[in-house]
């Protein structure tokens, strides 16, 4: 896929109204991700780079997963290994 | 995702209003206009300028922006002999408190590839033509570091105000992929 596809895909999606540029989120569930994540990181007391990682691995572990479900493996993998719950649905 | 959140509100462990915060927050009140405003500054008041090529996060909490991915900014300053832009090629690295959350492209394997293989190519198909003889340099943000790009304040606008300047300056330039 060449850049300019995506870029205009990007352009084209509907969501969350942004200044000056295009949304971040392409659905709602997108923004609560992303909230979670913030807000799991600062409650364990630790720094966003502990949840980056994760997110880093669950990219390379598969390069086309649409990138928000990255992040929710991510998150599922950040919560687990926190401990705070014995499981993650 | 719903029944996570659920699971993590229902534990206690997170608060629904604070989730619906997050959310307001980074909807209305994160996003390039910030980093506008940084830039707006620096090229207006050479003082600001400075301290903002020594030490990105401090000048840029000077305005008030700081909070999670805004650690460690460096910023970048374009001249007529080079041209900077920014990547993260591992994930998604990106300086939130100045541009807000990353748009799709720049978290596209596409993206992240190319712009280290092929800056000069992928940036004019992008319509980012850097003239030739102009050098590209390829930053590319990770935990340590985030980059944002300072532009070189366009042509003929010496009479404009701080706010009619940081109007002009987009969320492309401030990543390197527009020139203004």
């Amino acid at each position: 896929m060449s850049i300019l596809a995506v870029r205009d895909e990007g352009f084209a999606e509907p969501s969350l109204p942004r200044a000056n540029g295009e949304p971040a989120f392409d659905a709602p569930w997108q923004a609560r991700a992303h909230a979670l994540a913030v807000l799991c990181v600062e409650a364990s007391g630790g720094e966003w780079d502990d949840f980056r990682r994760r997110l880093m691995a669950a990219i390379e572990e598969d390069d086309q997963r649409p990138y928000w479900d990255s992040w929710v493996v991510a998150l599922d993998v950040f919560i687990t290994e926190w401990g705070v719950v014995a499981t993650v649905p | 995702m719903a029944a996570l959140e659920s699971l993590l509100v229902d534990k206690g462990i997170l608060d629904l209003t604070a989730v619906d915060g997050v959310v307001a927050h980074y909807e209305h009140a994160v996003g390039p206009m910030n980093g506008a405003k940084v830039v707006a500054r620096a090229w207006v008041d050479a003082a600001y300028r400075e301290r903002l090529l020594a030490d990105g996060t401090a000048a840029i909490a000077e305005l008030g922006f700081s909070g999670p991915e805004g650690d460690h900014m460096v910023v970048v300053e374009d001249t007529p002999e080079v041209h900077n832009a920014v990547v993260c090629t591992l994930c998604s690295c990106y300086p939130w408190p100045v541009l807000g959350l990353p748009p799709n492209w720049y978290k596209s394997p596409p993206y992240r590839s190319r712009m280290v293989r092929e800056p000069r190519v992928l940036l004019a198909e992008m319509g980012c033509v850097v003239p030739d003889g102009c050098e590209i340099r390829v930053w590319d943000s990770s935990a340590e570091v985030r980059y944002l790009v300072l532009p070189m304040r366009p042509v003929g606008s010496d009479d404009l105000s701080e706010e009619e300047l940081a109007a002009l300056v987009t969320r492309d330039a401030m990543i390197g992929v527009e020139r203004l």
